[in-house]
């Protein structure tokens, strides 16, 4: 939160007649207090979105919103378009040849396809984390402020600290710690997952895509990262494409099922797994697809 | 590792493989890997032809080294050191030193060759070096297809050119070019700073050192490019993907990812080339001016390098009754092996430091 912010809300508090309803004015003042509040609920939308690759349809017309701070798991059987999806939201595809979109995505109001939207900036917004881990070849700490330095955010010993700070959020610090300086090569493939997290999370990003981010990991690793992703909202929004419907159900707020080119559903996870509204959808969690 | 295998094709009870060696996992694997399992299928002619060049090299430097011996008593450590080239009165009276006939008032020293042949394949690195990876980059990375192949193939072209041609061309046209429109300007515009003093001065007529770095540039940018070219087109998209992905320009993926992952292999090339540049003989011979003993003061002047004097002065040595001049251009090119040997080494020096970051065998998509 900015001091702006602070400073209107005391405004707020001074406007407000001492005499009235003392739950109100708490309402109230909670309300300025939030950096949030005069940003639309839904930071990403999709607006009638269709991706294709040359003349191969791979969805159309999906139409969904994702709400400030939660959590968003993005399922369905494999070849369905889930990491298309998730790619398009940070322009990844821009560069796959063939890759069409028709219809639009915005974030925060604003299309990111439009012609003011500077690309890099962009990215620094909607970060992204990979499948696999993808370290750079530097040392651990330059991975961690690898995008930092890109951005220009911070220079010189401010980077020790940031880099600290991300390692410590992702509970990286320990291990690493001594070898700062060491190769991310040599780190076990659940923690250079983690140091790519850090790494997505130091340039400050609003939304996190994470494409299937435990998938080589084994489960303790994977319980990390999951209870590490819980903490993570309600500052940042995150899409996670997973396989595992034990994930889904556990780690999100909301869950998309994608299938047969089209978002069959969407809704609040426990919703969609209880009382499932497609018959598609009830085989697919209900292990019986996929 | 030839018991190992010869004890493998012989049916007696296998060797225990080798302790891993501590130093290099990487070379223990491909050790492992070729010569346990494959290599004795290839048999002993396989064996033999491995080991040809390099046995070859050994006898080629053994023989130099045998006949250099005598001038190596006689010249002593001013070989070295020494600034002149006095092939003494090759008609005259016969002298000896040790036991080793020479004509009298000989003195050789050979440090201003091997000075100048530092220095040319020095500016060769500095040109070639950037203007290779950059090539290479762009060649992989950013234009399309079809202009890419057609200037892969140009780089294989200039690959193939004789270095007589490059030579010819380097002193009959790009020679006098340079002198007449390119360095006069260079030298009238570098700033008055200590460093750049060696731009500054006559520019003299096209041939000289800055001429022949140039030309050996010409001449390891096709193989510095095309090396490179192949390691760019392995980086793994994964890791370049992963700094697009946090708004990495085009440019700093390229810096901070691509050229990094194959840094030793870059540092390998690099050498090869380098390689080729200190033992360059014909084409420098022709555009360096061919001096013995004289350090150019600044990098327009003539000089002259190992390779370009040992051709250019083989005939003259053949005149020296006593076989001595001939001895001096064989120890001469002993100190050019040991040139090229240091320049090996330093280079696995740099990729063992720098290999701590790189990334190991089996990382990567
Ligand atoms: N670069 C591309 N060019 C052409 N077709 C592509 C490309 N990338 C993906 N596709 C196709 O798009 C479809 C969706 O692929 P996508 O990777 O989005 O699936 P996914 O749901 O992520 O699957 P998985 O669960 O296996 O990761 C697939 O049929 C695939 O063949
Ligand atoms: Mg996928």
């Amino acid at each position: 939160m900015s001091e702006g912010d602070e400073r209107r809300a005391g405004e707020h508090i001074r406007t407000t007649p001492a005499e009235s309803h003392r739950e109100r004015e708490i309402d109230h003042v909670l309300e300025a207090l939030d950096p949030d509040r005069e940003r639309p609920h839904d930071v990403v939308l999709s607006k009638d979105l269709s991706l294709s690759f040359g003349e191969n349809r791979i969805l159309s017309g999906v139409n969904i919103e994702f709400r400030r701070g939660t959590i968003t798991a993005l399922i369905g059987p494999t070849g369905c378009g889930k990491s298309t999806f998730l790619r398009t939201l940070n322009r990844m595809n821009d560069k796959v040849s063939g890759f069409r979109y028709e219809g639009d995505v915005t974030l925060e109001g604003a299309s990111i396809f439009g012609p003011d939207q500077n690309l890099l900036h962009l990215r620094r917004r909607v970060g992204m984390v990979f499948q696999r881990p993808n370290p750079f070849p530097m040392s651990i700490r330059d991975n961690v402020v690898a995008g930092v330095k890109a951005h220009q955010i911070a220079k010189g010993k401010q980077l020790d600290v940031v880099a600290e700070e991300r390692l410590r959020q992702v509970g990286l610090w320990g291990h690493v710690k001594d070898r700062l300086n060491d190769s991310p090569f040599r780190l076990s493939g659940g923690q250079q997952q983690l140091l790519c997290l850090a790494r997505a999370l130091a340039v400050g990003p609003e939304v996190l895509l994470l494409d299937e981010p435990t998938s080589a990991l084994d489960p303790i690793s994977t319980e990390l990262v999951e209870s590490l992703l819980r903490k993570l909202t309600p500052a940042l929004t995150l899409i996670i494409v997973t396989h595992n419907l034990g994930q889904a159900r556990r780690a999100s707020d909301h869950t998309m099922f994608l299938y047969g080119g089209k978002l069959v559903e969407h809704g609040p996870t426990a919703e969609l797994f209880e009382r499932p509204k497609e018959p598609s959808t009830e085989h697919y969690v209900t292990g019986r697809m996929g | 590792m030839a018991a190992v295998s010869g004890a493998a094709t012989g049916g007696t009870p296998p060797v225990a493989a080798r302790p891993p060696t501590k130093r290099d996992p990487l070379l223990q694997r491909i050790r492992s890997s070729v010569w346990a399992n494959e290599h004795h299928l290839w048999g002993w002619g396989g064996r033999i032809s491995a080991a040809a060049p390099f046995v070859a090299l050994v006898l080629t430097v053994l023989v130099l080294a045998f006949k250099a011996w005598p001038a190596v008593k006689v010249n002593g450590a001013h070989f070295l050191i020494g600034t002149d080239w006095k092939p003494g009165s090759t008609y005259g009276a016969v002298t000896y030193t040790n036991g080793v006939p020479h004509p009298l008032g000989v003195s050789y020293g050979a440090w201003p060759v091997i000075v100048g042949t530092l220095e040319s394949s020095g500016i060769a690195l500095l040109i070639a070096l950037p203007i290779s990876v950059g090539a290479a980059f762009a060649l992989t990375e950013r234009l399309p297809r079809w202009i890419a192949e057609i200037l892969r193939y140009a780089v294989e072209i200039l690959a193939g050119v004789p270095s007589v041609l490059i030579g010819l061309w380097g002193a009959l046209t790009l020679g006098p070019l340079l002198a007449n429109d390119v360095y006069p300007f260079i030298a009238n515009h570098v700033p008055d700073v200590a460093g750049f003093s060696y731009l500054k001065g006559p520019v003299g007529h096209g041939e000289g050192l800055l001429t022949s770095g140039i030309v050996l540039a010409l001449m390891i940018i096709p193989i510095i490019a095309s090396t490179t070219r192949t390691l760019f087109a392995q980086v793994p998209p994964l890791p370049k993907e992963g700094g697009e992905a946090l708004g990495m320009t085009d440019w700093e993926v390229g810096r901070r990812i691509t050229i990094p992952w194959v840094r030793s292999g870059i540092i390998g090339a690099t050498v090869l080339g380098l390689g080729r540049a200190l033992g360059e003989t014909i084409a420098v011979a022709m555009v360096s001016g061919s001096l013995l003993a004289t350090i150019s003061p600044n990098v327009y002047g003539t000089m002259g390098t190992i390779a370009a004097t040992l051709v250019t002065q083989l005939d003259s040595a053949f005149v020296d009754g006593t076989g001595f001049e001939v001895r001096t251009l064989a120890e001469l090119a002993v100190v050019l092996v040991l040139v090229l040997l240091v320049v090996n080494i330093l280079a696995r020096f740099i990729i063992r430091r720098t290999g701590n970051l790189s990334v190991p065998l089996g990382v990567g998509v």
